[in-house]
């Protein structure tokens, strides 16, 4: 299926064999496309000659309940692939913000997106056993296999984890799953970021083996505490947990509970008009320095901004709102003081403007060489979204392959 | 069909060639001074195998670099003359990762066994890659903190085999493997620049080259320093041994666990013969002719592991198990995994010597994948003992034999390598947590297609494109697998006279 939009054909390839093809014959630059939740994040992408569309791969290609894994095209939206999951009573032990916005699992491994319950289960880096992927010359590599253990050959299913669009198309991808645990409850407590960061080290260090551990910055800071697994361990755990959490601990089930979670991904969410999002890793210990500098960084360059962490994994998604300049020097600022930490800060969605003030990606790690490398091989002529990783890999002028080293 | 695409053999080619001169063994000699040298002929035999001593080498030179710019000018010695070099930890890997390349250097890392650092707070240390799997969890055990993977040899294998061969253990069932307890790593690269792979935050921006090297079993560089995640230890443990008539009843007291909703810690399978080395071995309490014991290891929040032990309980005995031994404390646990993790030593006590391999299948083809290499170790006239993880379907069939009677060798290597490409048949795979090595190199051809391998063999030479580091593992070298797809052959670097089977 062919359609123009705007200067680039979309193309939706309804099997790897047409996606092959479609690589193979045609030329330019590629945006590789699932629900299209993340196309604004890091390096504006050069416009694209073709656009793969992956939600003609999106049927389930196997499942094997027994075996607790499904091998599904990329294309498939996660939520969709939950819901049949769900039959069975088990999951793809993944809860991105973005799955209500239709996020596909080719898209989610491509980003590298997870959710609250990363603390408990991982990230799909953790939970994705195989792979098949599409290079720009049509060439179809299979990593990875069908079982949970398996270490034979490189681990291309990792390797696509973060690329971004970068490398090759991400066309099928084989999962492990998980029992949906059959309980679960959440402590809620109204918390400062000091607070929140030291309650979530304690809870870490406890054996009380939270799934998820949330922050968030709104109405003074409120700190979400998931426990999952059977209704006497949920139970079981909390009095324990509240008793940690101190004065003014809240517990909550149910449709309560899911309110919960649902007010925490839309505050992560917040596609707001108009607003720029950055992300930032660290230690999880220095998470509520990473509250103080947002908040001294935008107060320094006058900009609203808002804050959502996971304090015990070390994952933070920063808003700011404001003049497109101020913006940009607020995100630089903030990501100075969180390198400092020895964290790291991408720029996700933002408005045009914002891009002449901050780099999207901030210096190149010292291992750029190698990525630089590696994209000379597998993608020679840096077709795939070219522009998407910045300057750590230029986007090499028509004709010319990447350089060398 | 052929199994190698015209790139994939120009990108595998031999391409080393240097040679270790006097001049060259000087230079190294300046950077890590004498006592970091090994040349001596009789010193360089210690190093000709790692656990797979069937294959043997003897490498021109070992290098011990004592810090990671030792290692790296080092590897810039090497780079620049195109000498192959081989990293080595303790040297128990069991398909030949480390078996050092003729004329190439070997470069050790056993004098780098310091833990640099830990953060409690952060639940994550800073070591070098000599420190032992259990030395990491025994550096931070006063805070209740402990590294997940656990390999049977952990008490020698070193953080740096981990890392290359992706090591797994008993409990990965639950915890996964050393890829998923892994947040930086210091690697030299193959021209010996220094870079960090990975950081502080659980993901770096961009493609995971992290991942890309955990589990390449030295192929693409040598890690320095790794920086592991530690997990808080559980709460509670409990652990149980069943026994079963047979292993389908075991295998569906595995099933229905599963189906329960319980992931285990771990799942571990012993049948007759292997129940039998093991008690000879290390008395660990074993019933003797119990045809397929099954370990059950639950872990976390109390409450839970309780609940969750009674229903596990349960359906072994609705699945007909003949004996239930629980342990009632940590010493009586201990003597459980002590027997379980004595297996491979312990054969020893009931065969002269044995080939073990590592396939994995999917779990429920358990049962009729165990009939099979029944039916296949009779016709072979051969037995096969049996232990393995069952609860993620890596099996550890171990083909017995007795190399001083004319043929057994070649008669058992043939099975066992029949028995890997029949887990690959059921959609498994050839290796689940000993890597390819040299071992299985031949046999990547019967999981991975010519496209596959070719892709793979790019990632290599973007890495190392003089094909120095590590040569000849993990790829297939065309020429010396017979050039054919398929079945694996004997490796062919015996017929050649570069290596003997002792």
């Amino acid at each position: 299926m062919t359609h123009i939009d705007d200067t680039a054909v979309v193309e939706r390839p309804a099997t790897v064999a047409e996606a092959a093809e479609l690589l193979r014959d045609s030329d330019g630059p590629l945006l590789f496309r699932g629900a299209g939740t993340k196309q604004g994040w890091a390096g504006r992408p050069v416009d694209p000659a073709v656009v793969v569309d992956t939600s003609g791969l999106s049927r389930v290609l196997s499942h094997e309940p027994a075996d607790m894994t499904v091998a599904v095209g990329a294309g498939m939206p996660l939520r969709d692939l939950q819901e049949l999951l769900r039959e069975q009573g088990q999951w793809l032990a993944l809860d991105p913000a973005s799955e209500g916005s239709g996020a596909t699992v080719g898209g989610l491994l491509a980003t590298g997106d997870s959710g609250p319950r990363r603390l408990r289960y991982g990230a799909l880096r953790d939970l994705v056993i195989g792979i098949t992927v599409v290079l720009p010359d049509g060439i179809v590599a299979r990593g990875g296999g069908k079982v949970i253990k398996n270490v034979a050959g490189y681990d291309l299913p990792k390797l696509l984890y973060g690329s971004l669009g970068t490398l090759g198309l991400v066309a099928e991808v084989v999962l492990r799953l998980h029992p949906v645990p059959s309980a679960s409850g959440t402590a809620i407590v109204a918390v400062p970021a000091d607070r929140a960061t030291e309650l979530a080290l304690r809870l870490r260090a406890s054996a009380l083996e939270p799934a998820a551990v949330d922050w968030t910055d709104a109405d003074g800071g409120t700190l979400a505490v998931r426990f999952e697994g059977t209704p006497a361990g949920v139970e079981g755990r909390r009095a324990t947990a509240l008793e940690l959490l101190g004065a003014g601990a809240g517990w909550s089930t149910g449709p309560d509970e899911d309110a919960v979670w649902s007010r925490l991904a839309d505050a992560e969410r917040q596609a707001g008009e108009g607003s720029t999002v950055a992300a930032a890793g660290t230690r999880p210990s220095v998470t509520a320095d990473v509250a103080h500098e947002l908040e001294q960084a935008g107060a320094a360059a006058g900009v609203r901004t808002m804050l959502t962490s996971r304090p015990a994994l070390g994952l933070h998604t920063a808003r700011f709102d404001g003049d497109p300049e101020a913006v940009g020097l607020a995100v630089a600022a903030w990501r100075e003081r969180v390198l400092a930490l020895g964290g790291s800060v991408l720029l996700r969605d933002r408005p045009a403007a914002v891009d002449a003030h901050v780099d999207p990606l901030g210096p190149s790690p010292s291992s750029v060489g190698l990525l630089r490398s590696l994209a000379r091989r597998l993608d020679p002529q840096g077709r795939c979204a070219p522009g998407r990783l910045g300057s750590w890999l230029p986007t090499p002028a028509p004709g010319e392959d990447l350089p060398r080293s | 069909m052929t199994a190698y695409t015209e790139e994939y053999r120009g990108l595998v080619a031999w391409t080393g060639g240097g040679e270790v001169t006097t001049a060259f063994r000087r230079e190294v000699a300046a950077l890590v001074g004498e006592g970091g040298l090994i040349s001596e002929p009789a010193q360089l035999r210690t190093y000709e195998c790692d656990g797979l001593t069937g294959y043997r080498v003897v490498p021109a030179l070992v290098v011990l670099p004592a810090t990671t710019e030792e290692a790296a000018a080092v590897v810039r010695l090497c780079a620049r003359d195109r000498i192959p070099f081989v990293a080595r930890g303790a040297g128990t890997g069991l398909s030949g990762g480390a078996l050092p390349v003729a004329d190439g250097v070997v470069i050790g890392l056993a004098r780098m066994r310091s833990v640099l650092s830990v953060d409690v707070a952060d639940q994550r240390a800073v070591v070098q890659p000599g420190v032992t799997n259990a030395g990491i969890s025994a550096a931070v055990a006063q805070h209740d903190l402990y590294f997940a993977p656990d390999p049977s040899s952990q008490v020698v294998c070193t953080i740096g085999g981990n890392v290359a061969e992706n090591s797994g253990g008993a409990h990965c069932l639950k915890y996964g493997f050393t890829t998923n307890h892994v947040l930086a790593l210091t690697f030299v690269t193959p021209d010996g620049d220094v870079v960090t792979l990975g950081g502080d935050a659980p993901d770096q921006v961009g493609p995971d080259l992290r991942a890309v090297v955990l589990g390449s079993e030295g192929t693409l560089g040598i890690v320095t320093e790794v920086t592991v995640r530690l997990l808080r230890r559980p709460e509670a443990v409990r652990t149980l041994v069943a026994d079963f008539p047979d292993a389908e009843a075991a295998g569906n007291a595995v099933s229905d666990i599963v189906a329960a909703g319980i992931v285990p810690a771990a799942v571990e399978m012993l049948d007759e013969l292997a129940i039998q080395a093991c008690e000879k071995a290390v008395q660990a309490g074993y019933t003797l002719g119990c045809q397929a014991a099954l370990v059950v290891e639950l872990d976390g929040v109390a409450v839970e592991v309780d609940e969750e032990f009674a229903q596990v309980q349960a359906i072994c005995r609705r699945n007909g198990t003949t004996n239930l031994r629980v342990a009632d404390d940590a010493q009586e646990r201990a003597r459980i995994w002590k027997g379980r993790k004595a297996a491979f030593a312990a054969m020893g006590r009931i065969s002269p010597d044995y080939f073990v391999q590592d396939g994995v299948i999917p779990r429920t083809k358990l049962g009729s994948t165990l009939t099979r290499i029944r039916e296949m170790s009779d016709a072979a006239g051969l037995r096969v003992a049996n232990v393995f993880h069952a609860g993620d379907g890596n099996l550890h069939p171990l083909v017995l034999y007795n190399g001083a009677v004319a043929g057994e060798a070649e008669r058992a290597e043939h099975l066992a390598t029949a028995i890997v490409e029949l887990c690959v048949e059921q959609g498994g795979s050839i290796t689940g947590e000993h890597g390819v090595g040299s071992d299985k190199a031949c046999s990547m051809t019967a999981m991975f297609g010519p496209d596959d391998l070719t892709v793979m063999a790019r990632v290599r030479a973007a890495f190392d494109p003089q094909g120095i580091c590590n040569p000849g593992k993990v790829l297939p070298t065309p020429r010396l697998c017979g050039e054919r797809p398929g079945p694996y052959r004997p490796h062919p670097l015996e017929a050649a006279g570069l290596i003997e089977r002792m």
